[in-house]
């Protein structure tokens, strides 16, 4: 992974010769870009903390693991689950106890055979290795193997998102010879369609693969070299998909209309919501907030169309609700449920005794000043002044989740309902920094937890509450803004960032 | 020489040692929320914790701060608390790319900023005119600006060059002459006009000394007497000028190394520093240095080979 000295001087003497004759290079632009049929090149604007499996994060990372290792369970593109590694899996009767049937024709890349006990390390090795999203099996309490090819996964409570887990970073599986190496930090050693040639890699630069020749499911595994370049600048991932350099990438409504110019082809589908989070339900710090009237107001004072067009060019959809269309706990209706209505909101507020308004701060995010002009005209024409704090993007979650903020802008992405309430809405979740809850809801939450296969149905209650109660004020769902040339398709990822490895394949 | 040498490695050393201990104190106090930041926002508040015990982030300051030099003074500079990479092994897969793209705009700046201002010095006129026009239109307009019309024409619309970055390594020359070309014709050009400005003030001032009038009298040549005498004596202005733009480059090619998604210094020192990443902000500070202190020996040393005057014993 390193390039010689002998490297260095040749470029030195090459570029120093080409540009003072003044003349190109017989390196095209489009040289880099895939061939059609067996090569993939995608901009990835995430690099990662380490190729160890605990170490992954789900979303924007996905790919870049999803390319060495595989999981025990395949989320498909539009969010069912389907065996991977795992062949079935069935719960008991009270959900506290998974039973998994695993695969006995795997082997990892280092000749290890996948078995029981290379899942359950895997699992005891997630859950030690204090990785970004180690909660996830936060619930679990033990992991037994109960023959060659099946484990038992017991868990301290229900967590009707445990199968969704097994599907992303927990359910990444590597060789148990490898697991805590420091060489696994580096180079994978899983048994996923593709093999990271880590002489070609350079990381946060790009991760090169190509294809593991005794792949168990062929039907995955759709190039014989995968490229991904680490492109953390949007204008570095607009210029490489536009030349070719890249077949697909992620871009935004701005930069995106540089590649339909290039005759790029959109792949859009919504993942996260955008809007405020109105923590303070409680009135602790900002009393008004405390009155359910107020936040209604504050919900009906968005002319959420305007900010959509403004804000994102109209790339998404209007929604008052924070679950998911994808999601078994969606309600269509609740989209509408705070038509643009300044007059109510002012009679709302007149109504909770703030016909004067009131001062709410809000902090704000490098980056989203627009964003916080247009709220702060927005409430201020209803009669809330909005005081603007900046915050520095490393302080920005931590201030948030400590409760520094009555309310916050942020784009969240719509996951399983389980995975929305505790990110959201439990007293526990990330973003409940004042843990604020009520009988009712933890009722409609405690029914969810257990709901088994109506799970997600159960959710809509939980739904319809927080919506009711105004304990958000969403905008709009935005669309994640994909673009691909025509030498390959793909599937976007139902509640990802950006398409799973597997969603891929070449055009013909 | 040689005392003269040693004295400058071991100034050299000591600023190493102080700007070490400076940067280590102020990311101390920058950086805040490293553990968060490298969890993510899910992970729980004891996740967090045992990150910050982990990274030994719960220890003094001092206690950090001699653990990391215990370990320096051995050639371990650590691993990246964001990659988990050996701190070495990222210096030396992005010091190359850097390295290429500065040495070589300074190397072109230097023999075209001697041509362009010998020429304005000598020829004045028109030449002189244009040369200082440009140098004010080259210090207004960013290299990145320039770095970015360049991708839209000769990479996007002309497909000449790679919009972004095509090095990796085992990459061949053909690579790296194409990925390079157009980042160094930016750096080149926002750089060049300066430094000829600063030649030809140098060689005007040395035209207008006594000792070319007594040259001239005793009937030597014109291009003897600029390139033999006058150069060497303007040479210590362009050098100052050069190793000042090499140091200001090393730092300022960030932005441009982001534009072209080059895997070079620049976006690994902002990132790591962004991110609070102390491993990987201490060794690209003590590599930087490391090449400051020595460009600026060099450059004495070359002042002394092309001047007596400034000759040292």
């Amino acid at each position: 992974m390193k390039f010689g000295p002998r490297a260095t001087s040749v470029a030195i003497v090459a570029a120093t010769a080409v540009a003072l004759v003044g003349c190109s290079s017989a390196a095209g632009g489009k040289s880099g870009g895939g061939s059609a049929v067996d090569t993939l090149s995608i901009g990835s604007l995430s690099n990662i903390l380490s190729f160890d499996p605990a170490q992954a994060h789900l979303g924007h990372q996905m790919p870049l693991y999803q390319a060495a290792y595989d999981t025990l369970v395949l989320r498909k593109p539009d969010g069912s689950f389907a065996p991977m590694l795992a062949t079935e899996w069935e719960y008991n009767d009270d959900q506290t106890v998974l039973t998994v049937d695993l695969r006995d024709d795997v082997t990892f890349t280092d000749g290890e055979k996948f078995d029981a006990e290379a899942a359950k390390a895997n699992l005891d090795h997630f859950k030690s290795a204090n990785g970004p999203d180690a909660a996830q099996l936060g619930s679990v309490s033990a992991v037994d193997v109960v023959d060659e090819d099946t484990i038992d996964i017991t868990l301290a409570a229900a967590d009707p998102a445990l199968v969704y887990y097994l599907s992303q970073a927990p359910g990444l599986m590597g060789s148990p010879k490898a697991l805590g190496t420091e060489e696994i930090k580096t180079v994978p050693v899983g048994s996923g369609p593709y093999v990271l040639d880590a002489k070609s890699s350079v990381n946060g630069s790009q991760f090169v693969y190509t294809a593991n020749e005794d792949y168990w499911n062929k039907d995955l595994q759709k190039f014989a070299k995968v490229t991904i370049k680490v492109l953390t600048d949007i204008t570095a991932r607009t210029n490489a998909v536009v030349s070719g350099q890249v077949n697909a990438t992620l871009l935004d409504a701005k930069n995106g209309k540089q590649a339909e110019g290039a005759g790029l082809k959109e792949v859009s589908y919504p993942v996260d919501w955008n809007g405020l989070f109105l923590f303070d339900r409680d009135g602790q710090n900002t009393p008004a907030l405390g009155d359910v009237r107020v936040r209604q107001a504050i919900n009906y004072a968005f002319d959420r169309e305007t900010m959509l067009e403004q804000l994102s060019l109209g790339h998404g959809e209007v929604t008052a609700q924070i679950f998911g269309k994808t999601t078994d706990a969606y309600i269509p209706e609740l989209d509408d449920a705070y038509a643009y209505d300044p007059e109510k909101a002012k009679s709302l507020l007149a109504e909770a005794g703030y016909a004067d308004g009131f001062e709410l701060t809000l902090p704000v995010l490098p980056g989203t000043e627009a964003i916080m002009a247009m709220v702060q005209q927005q409430l201020a024409d209803v009669g809330i002044t909005v005081k603007q704090e900046a915050v520095p993007q490393a302080n920005y979650v931590t201030d948030l989740q400590a409760a520094k903020f009555s309310a916050a802008w942020f784009s969240v992405f719509q996951g399983e309902p389980w995975v929305a309430i505790k990110q959201a809405i439990g007293p526990q979740a990330a973003y409940n920094p004042f843990k604020t809850t009520t009988p009712e809801l933890q009722a409609a939450i405690d029914a969810v937890q257990t709901g088994g296969d109506k799970s997600g149905e159960l959710a809509k209650d939980v739904n319809e509450y927080v919506t009711e109660q105004a304990w958000f004020a969403p905008w709009y769902r935005i669309d994640q803004m994909f673009y691909i040339d025509d030498k390959i398709t793909v599937e976007p990822q139902a509640q990802q960032a950006v398409p799973s490895i597997y969603n891929y394949a070449p055009a013909s | 020489m040689v005392t003269f040498i040693l004295k400058r490695i071991g100034s050299g050393l000591v600023v190493l040692a102080a700007i070490s201990c400076l940067t280590f104190f102020l990311l101390y106090f920058s950086s805040t929320n490293i553990a968060r930041n490298i969890l993510g926002e899910y992970a729980t508040p004891e996740q967090v914790a045992a990150k910050q015990s982990e990274l030994g982030l719960d220890q003094p300051i001092l206690t950090r701060f001699a653990t990391w030099v215990g370990n320096a003074l051995t050639g371990d500079f650590g691993t990246s608390w964001f990659t988990n990479e050996p701190v070495v092994q990222s210096l030396l897969t992005r010091l190359p790319v850097t390295l290429a793209l500065v040495v070589t705009s300074i190397l072109i700046i230097a023999v075209l900023s001697t041509l362009i201002g010998v020429a304005a010095a000598v020829k004045r006129g028109w030449i002189d005119r244009v040369v200082q026009t440009a140098a004010v239109i080259g210090d207004a307009i960013p290299n990145f600006v320039l770095a970015i019309v360049f991708v839209t024409i000769f990479a996007i619309q002309l497909g000449f060059f790679p919009a972004t970055s095509s090095i990796q390594p085992g990459a061949d020359a053909g690579a790296w002459v194409a990925s390079l070309t157009l980042p160094v014709i930016a750096l080149v050009i926002s750089g060049l006009t300066s430094a000829a400005q600063q030649v030809r003030s140098a060689v005007i001032k040395q035209l207008e000394k006594d000792y070319v009038r007594t040259l001239r009298s005793r009937g030597i040549s014109e291009g003897v007497i600029l390139f033999k005498h006058v150069l060497r004596s303007a040479a210590p202005a362009g050098l100052t000028v050069l190793s000042l733009q090499f140091i200001g480059m090393l730092g300022g090619v960030v932005i441009i190394e982001q534009i072209f998604a080059l895997p070079g210094m620049g976006a690994l020192a902002v990132q790591s520093t962004t991110l609070g990443d102390t491993p990987l902000v201490m060794g690209v500070v003590l590599y930087t240095v490391i090449i400051v202190i020595i460009v600026n020996l060099l450059v004495d040393l070359a002042n002394g080979w092309l001047n007596p005057k400034v000759r040292v014993s």
